[in-house]
C-alpha cells in the first residue's frame, strides 16, 4: 500500500542512487515530505522555499502533468509519481 | 511537380505507402525555420535537407568554437570561428542542392523574431536556452505557426509538438525563470532528439502520423527508455490562453 515515486537521474545521488522510492501520502505533498524524510538531500532538489518547488521541477501524476497546484493533487495507493527537471540545452 | 531527378533522390521515402509522389511534392512546397544550428539543430537540418524540403531558414547568431564539435555535427574541426549558419549552409547545400538554404547569424529577440520566421510554415526549436524557447513559442502561438520542441541535457532529452489553438503550447506549464547555466550533453541525445523532432516536422507537412500534440516524450539514452507524459493546455497561460478565448 504505497505510491512510487519515480527519482530524476539528477536526483539519485540524493537517494542512494535509487530510482523509485516507495511513500505514503494522500497528496502529492505528503508523499514528497515522506520522500524527503527518507532522503533529506531531496529537500533541497525539490524545493525554493516550504511549499514551493523550484521552477525547474515538474511533476507527473500517474504520467500526466500536475501542473498546476501539483502539491495540492491527491494521490491514491499505487500511483506513480515522476520527478523530472526541465531541460534546456539543445 | 517533381522533376526526374527528385523521383530517383527521394524514392525510398516514396515507396512509403504514407508520403508517396503527393507527399514528397508537400514536403518540396514547405518552408521551415530552425531557430539554432548547434547539437539539435544539426540533425534537425540535416533529415530535412536530405528529406527534400523546400526551404529551410537556418537561424544561430553564434560562431562554431572546438566545444562545439562534440554534438554539432554540421560543423566541423575547420569551422572553428566561422559563422555557424555559414558553416551549416556549406554542409547542407552540398548535402542536398535542390533544397533552398536561407541563413541568418542574428540573436532572435521578442523585436526580430516574427520577421525572422516570416513566410515559413512551421518553426523548429533548437535553441539551447529557455528564454529564447519563450519568445519563439509566443511568436509561434501569435502567428499560429506549428511549433517543434526540443531539449536535451546529459544523455537526456524530451520533445514535443505544439499546434496553436489545439494543444498545450511550451508555456502552458511555465513556473517561473530557471537559472541558465552551461549544460553538459553527448553528441548522440541531441541526435536522437532532433531526429524525432525532424520526424514530427515531416509528419506534420505530409500530413501523417500522430503528432506528439499534449504529449511530452522524454528519452533516456542511459537507460534506452521512452517515456510518454500527457500534458494539457492552461487556459491561464499567458502565451496561449488568450487565444483559448478568442476561439
Amino acid at each position: 500500500m504505497s505510491v512510487k515515486v519515480h527519482i530524476h537521474t539528477t536526483h539519485r545521488q540524493m537517494t542512494n542512487g535509487l530510482e523509485v522510492v516507495e511513500v505514503e501520502g494522500k497528496t502529492v505533498r505528503e508523499c514528497l515530505s515522506h520522500l524527503v524524510s527518507q532522503f533529506p538531500g531531496m529537500e533541497k532538489a525539490l524545493f525554493a522555499k516550504k511549499d514551493k518547488l523550484l521552477n525547474n521541477v515538474e511533476v507527473y501524476l500517474n504520467h500526466a502533468s500536475a501542473y498546476p497546484n501539483e502539491l495540492l493533487k491527491p494521490v491514491k495507493d499505487d500511483d506513480e509519481i515522476h520527478l523530472l527537471v526541465m531541460l534546456t540545452g539543445g | 511537380m517533381l522533376t526526374p531527378s527528385e523521383r530517383e533522390r527521394y524514392d525510398r521515402q516514396i515507396m512509403i505507402g504514407q508520403i508517396g509522389e503527393e507527399g514528397q511534392e508537400k514536403l518540396k512546397r514547405s518552408r521551415v525555420a530552425i531557430a539554432g544550428a548547434g547539437g539539435l539543430g544539426s540533425p534537425i537540418a540535416i533529415y530535412l535537407t536530405a528529406a527534400g524540403i523546400g526551404m529551410i531558414r537556418m537561424i544561430d547568431h553564434d560562431q562554431v568554437t572546438l566545444s562545439n564539435l562534440n554534438r554539432q555535427i554540421l560543423h566541423w574541426g575547420e569551422d572553428v570561428g566561422r559563422n555557424k549558419v555559414e558553416s551549416a549552409g556549406t554542409k547542407l547545400r552540398n548535402l542536398n542542392s535542390t533544397v533552398n538554404i536561407e541563413t541568418i547569424a542574428e540573436t532572435i529577440t521578442e523585436g526580430n523574431v516574427s520577421q525572422l520566421v516570416e513566410g515559413c510554415d512551421v518553426i523548429v526549436d533548437a535553441m539551447d536556452n529557455l528564454p529564447t524557447r519563450y519568445v519563439l513559442n509566443r511568436c509561434a502561438v501569435e502567428k499560429k505557426l506549428p511549433f517543434f520542441h526540443g531539449a536535451v541535457n546529459g544523455f537526456e532529452g524530451r520533445v514535443m509538438t505544439v499546434i496553436p489553438g489545439q494543444s498545450a503550447c511550451l508555456r502552458c506549464m511555465y513556473r517561473g525563470q530557471v537559472p541558465q547555466e552551461k549544460f553538459p550533453v553527448i553528441g548522440v541525445a541531441p541526435a536522437v532528439i532532433g531526429s524525432i523532432q525532424a520526424t514530427e516536422v515531416i509528419k506534420y507537412l505530409v500530413g501523417i502520423g500522430k503528432l506528439l500534440t499534449n504529449r511530452l516524450l522524454v528519452y533516456d539514452g542511459l537507460k534506452v527508455s521512452l517515456t510518454e507524459f500527457s500534458v494539457s493546455k492552461n487556459p491561464n497561460c499567458d502565451h496561449c490562453g488568450s487565444l483559448d478565448r478568442k476561439e
